[in-house]
């Protein structure tokens, strides 16, 4: 059995396809990336090396500054509402009895769908003439501008978007932690409530702490999500007006495939992947723990 | 057992095939041409940005007719294929298709810096020894192509021109009393009196940016900025013309309909022709939309110039050839059925543009609003190009695009964008 | 007594306030499945009434216009095949790390865990003018490729778990009964790891069949779209016939719907199963 096991060639066989791919899709392309980020390079004559002048204008480049702080806005607050609410959620459902199933289906639903399809949905539902607007229009309210406005620091077209990525997600990490819930063995619970806590009380001291390494877990699919995020807003938006829903991946996008400037993409490229990188790092540093025996 | 085997030598081939993609770098050669050679043939491609089948658009259409009557003509000597892509994703898969060293042999490119991409690598063609056949002396004039000559070599051929006009509903005009403007402050007056008349003054998309920017651009004109001064540093932005240009851009978006913001270009246009809103300044191309969509409204419309400026801004679609095709007999010829008379005469009956060339058409047949453009056309002092299409890079005209949205949302004042565009000029186009 | 009555309160109004989330959840799909059967100036003058008669034309018209047909046909075969491929190539190379001993399988892990982390948009310009070198870029193997590579990590990382927690002794009865390595795969390992495999499955086949960004990057002809190529490029703000782009979204997002419906139980909890261990 251990020769078998050992056996180099079948080994090789094994695992070369999965290497094979991956090297070439994916670590190759990205030493590419980082090359080309350091380049003048549009797509029909060869890369000429710039050095740092595509970083440098990144700094200078407005719809950049509004995409980071927009891709951060997203970060911060999917982490943020999703825990809250995920965690709110899966609390409620495993309380009930009847109709749990139901529920959870429910909200789950838009997770499966495509979110190109979702985004064009609510676009309309939020567009100046149509959806909202008109049923506030029966109560003679006029409704505002959804996603054209652009006054405030976090514009409401940026919230609208966030409210619509929590809708579509929220399903996600409440399974998550439901299913972390379900996992806690009754006689915990059992025995706080002999001890005279309540139900409150024995979700703060219990399953709060307990389901910590799902919350990092949940989290880092939330961080990542939001930074990857493209087709809410492609759909919604198209980063409009005047770049101001602009996001990373939508950046990256106009910059690379509408003006044609791979190097200066690339750059936008690598500064997506340095933060994947580092929010998961703090993630993990921060707010995941060894499991604890249930 | 076997399919095993499959997935291995099926995954070693497909990552063979990628190594040697990017060993061979851009040498990889051209399979599909050789294949037609054979049979005497000689078949050429041509990229156009619109679906030939499913076009609504009465110009593409009018394209499609040049290709089959092309075909038919020279069958057994030439033949072209069509390769389509929406216009968005045009140029992308244009650039592509050059990366790949499979550059179509006959391509649509709008004139300016949009064709210098193509031209500075050497990717289209000089045109000037086909030219000289007396093919050049059927253009209404040399100046047609001016946008698309380079160090006195011309690129390429126009197909139809296009001006920017201001469009206008004559009922909603009587209704509020309001005459035909032509001064700037008689259009703020007209708007005034538009809106107590209550109307929606103006339709305009900001959503589009360039949608937005050609009436900056217009506004620029009247105050005097000379593009070219200006690209070779003899001029600065910061002199006060585009200041007031922009002032006076804001001072007339009182009276844009209110999502204009968000609002996109066929929205914008729609809100004209569904009869929302009174004033529609747009390119000509825009008579086709507005009559197919809406038939009824051809009678209500009138087109008035810009007011206040002396010449139009003109727009072109022009055709190239690649510089690497191996039949430039068959890609001359293609493109001289663009510019003969049957082509010529539809562009004008039908699909409501403006010719290029001297050909006689049958005005009556062509949409009423042509003959109103013909004549602003016509009385007009010379014609511009479009901003963003006039500016070094097409980079630059985005940037003005974006400068001016962002002066119509109040995220900048005249001023600061004034002194903005000199930051960009200054480290980007001198 | 009293304690009873306030739960009994707190339970109507959990149930109250799911509800309310149920119906935001489900108000938006129904309103726009309403609309889509109407005329565009229905729309306008009544939303919010049911249609008065089933206007179908919406559906011909977004159907045909919008390529639709094609376009699920070529999702189908594109998830299908990567769904397949990625099945394989992965539970490959999850056995030979989780099972197979050699001193190089946790760097190995380590290598594929990372592309986890990698968005798929920082690779694609690289891979773009590659693929487009090679004639790729405008093919569905095109996009099959690159699909198939981000979706290894995740079945790679599940399959691991799977084979690890797979009890010994079947494994060296079947030795000793002399089969070889590659029988004790496909017979014993994958078969025995089902859920495994059916968790994955779901996992890159939901993700790759809403996959947008590399699929409108890569294809541009429109006989090879994918549907949410198809559907952004016919939707989207250009456009104002309301009720066809309502009825197109409605195509789109149907066939998932009902498959759902019918599994929702399975799905939800493969999905879960396959995050928590992801």
């Amino acid at each position: 059995m251990d020769k078998l096991l050992r056996n180099k060639k079948v080994i090789t066989i094994f695992l070369m396809p999965a290497l094979l791919l991956f090297t070439v899709v994916l670590f190759i392309p990205i030493c590419q990336s980082v090359y080309y980020s350091f380049c003048d390079y549009k797509g029909l004559t060869a890369p000429e090396f710039i050095g740092l002048a595509n970083y440098k204008n990144l700094l200078k480049d407005k719809s950049m500054i509004y995409a980071l702080k927009n891709s951060l806005f997203f970060l911060i607050f999917s982490c943020v509402t999703q825990l809250i609410l995920g965690l709110f959620l899966a609390a409620l459902l495993t309380n009930i009895k009847k109709g749990r199933n139901l529920f959870k289906n429910i909200i789950y639903l838009p997770c499966v769908l495509s979110s190109t399809a979702l985004g064009l949905l609510w676009m309309f539902i939020f567009s100046p003439k149509l959806g909202i607007n008109q049923a506030l229009e029966k109560f003679g309210i006029e409704g505002p501008l959804w996603l054209m406005d652009t006054s405030g620091f976090i514009i409401l077209p940026m919230w609208v978007i966030a409210f619509v990525a929590l809708w579509q997600y929220v399903g996600q990490s409440m399974m998550l932690y439901m299913a972390q819930i379900s996992g806690i063995s009754t006689s915990l619970y059992e025995a706080s409530y002999i001890d005279g806590c309540n139900k409150a009380q024995s979700f703060i001291h219990i399953t709060l702490p307990l389901i910590r390494p799902m919350v990092a877990t949940a989290m880092s699919f939330n961080a990542i999500g939001s930074l990857k995020f493209f087709d809410l807003i492609f759909n919604m938006t198209e980063g409009g007006p005047n770049h101001r829903t602009e996001v990373l991946a939508t950046h990256l996008y106009t910059q690379g495939f509408k003006y044609n400037k791979y190097g200066y993409a690339s750059a936008v490229g690598v500064v997506l992947i340095i933060l994947c990188l580092l929010v998961t790092g703090l993630i993990n540093k921060f707010v995941k723990t060894e499991n604890y025996e249930m | 057992m076997k399919k095993r085997l499959l997935a291995v030598v099926l995954s070693v081939a497909m990552t063979a095939a990628l190594l040697a993609g990017c060993g061979a770098g851009g040498g990889t050669s051209d399979g599909n041409e050789s294949a037609s050679a054979e049979g005497g043939v000689q078949e050429i491609t041509w990229m156009f940005w619109d679906d030939l089948n499913a076009t609504e658009d009465l110009i593409s259409k009018g394209y499609a007719d040049v290709i089959d009557r092309f075909n038919a003509d020279y069958e057994g000597q030439y033949h072209v294929t069509a390769v389509t892509t929406n216009l968005e994703e045009y140029y992308p898969k244009l650039n592509a298709l050059v990366a790949s060293n499979e550059t179509p042999d006959v391509f649509i490119v709008s004139p300016g810096p949009n064709l210098e991409v193509y031209v500075e690598p050497g990717v289209a063609a000089p045109l000037d020894e086909y030219l000289a056949d007396g093919w050049k002396d059927s253009f209404t004039s040399d100046a047609v192509f001016s946008q698309m000559t380079y160090d006195g070599k011309i690129y390429a051929v126009p197909l139809n021109i296009a001006a920017a006009c201001a469009f206008y509903n004559t009922e909603m005009f009587e209704a509020a009393g309001v005459k035909v403007p032509e001064t700037w402050d008689e259009m703020l007056d007209a708007c005034k009196k538009l809106e107590a008349a209550g109307y929606t003054p103006i339709t305009i998309s900001a959503g589009t940016a360039w949608c937005l920017s050609m009436v900056a651009g217009y506004l620029c004109e009247m105050e005097g900025v000379d593009l070219a001064a200006l690209a070779d540093g003899s001029a600065s932005w910061e002199d006060g013309q585009l200041e007031s240009a922009a002032a006076k851009l804001v001072e007339l978006s009182q009276y844009f309909q209110k999502t204009a913001a968000g609002d996109t270009n066929d929205v914008a246009t729609a809100n004209f022709y569904n009869e929302e809103a009174a004033i529609l300044i747009q390119g000509s191309w825009a008579i086709a939309q507005i009559n197919g969509s809406n038939p009824d409204f051809e009678s209500k419309c009138g087109v008035f110039q810009f007011p206040g400026v002396e010449r139009v801004i003109a727009k072109s679609d022009s055709i190239a050839m690649s510089s690497t095709t191996k039949y430039p007999e068959a890609c001359i010829a293609f493109m001289k059925y663009f510019t003969d008379d049957t082509a010529q005469k539809y562009t004008a009956e039908i699909g409501g543009k403006i010719p290029v060339t001297n050909v006689e058409y049958d005005a009556s047949k062509a949409p009423a609003q042509l003959a109103y453009v013909m004549e602003v056309f016509g009385a007009a002092n010379g014609t511009f190009g479009f901003y963003n299409e006039s500016m070094p890079s097409t980079e630059a005209g985005a940037y003005f695009d974006d400068l001016m949205v962002s002066v119509f949302l109040g995220d900048m004042t005249p001023a600061e964008a004034a002194a903005d565009m000199e930051d960009f000029y200054a480290g980007n186009c001198r | 007594m009293n304690g009873k009555t306030k739960s009994k309160i707190i339970t109507t109004m959990i149930y109250v306030f799911l509800i309310v989330v149920a119906v935001v959840y489900i108000a938006p799909l129904l309103w726009v499945f309403m609309v889509s059967f109407k005329t565009n100036a229905e729309i306008f003058s009544d939303p919010f009434a049911l249609p008065e008669s089933l206007y179908l034309d919406n559906y011909t018209f977004a159907w045909t216009a919008g390529k639709l047909g094609i376009a699920t046909l070529n999702s189908f075969i594109v998830c299908g095949v990567t769904l397949i491929l990625s099945m394989l190539i992965g539970s490959m190379a999850a056995f030979a790390i989780g099972r197979m001993r050699f001193k190089l399988a946790k760097p190995c892990m380590i290598f594929f865990l990372i592309g986890m982390m990698i968005p798929v948009h920082c690779v694609m310009i690289p891979l773009f003018t590659r693929f487009a070198r090679l004639g790729l870029s405008n093919s569905l193997v095109g996009i099959i490729i690159p699909y198939l590579t981000f979706s290894l990590p995740t079945t790679i990382f599940i399959m691991t778990g799977f084979f690890q927690s797979m009890p010994n002794e079947l494994m060296e009865s079947a030795c000793i009964d002399g089969a070889s390595i590659f029988e004790i795969f496909f017979k014993i390992a994958l078969p025995l790891s089902r859920t495994g495999l059916f968790v994955t499955g779901l996992m890159t086949f939901v993700a790759n069949w809403n996959e947008l960004l590399l699929a409108m990057v890569f294809i541009s002809d429109d006989a090879k779209k994918t549907l949410p190529v198809s559907l952004s490029k016919f939707v989207g703000p250009y456009n104002t016939n309301y009720s066809q782009m309502f009825a197109a979204i409605i195509i789109a997002v149907i066939p998932t719907i009902i498959v759902y419906c019918i599994f929702s139980n399975q799905i939800v909890d493969g999905l879960t199963a396959g995050a928590v261990k992801g």
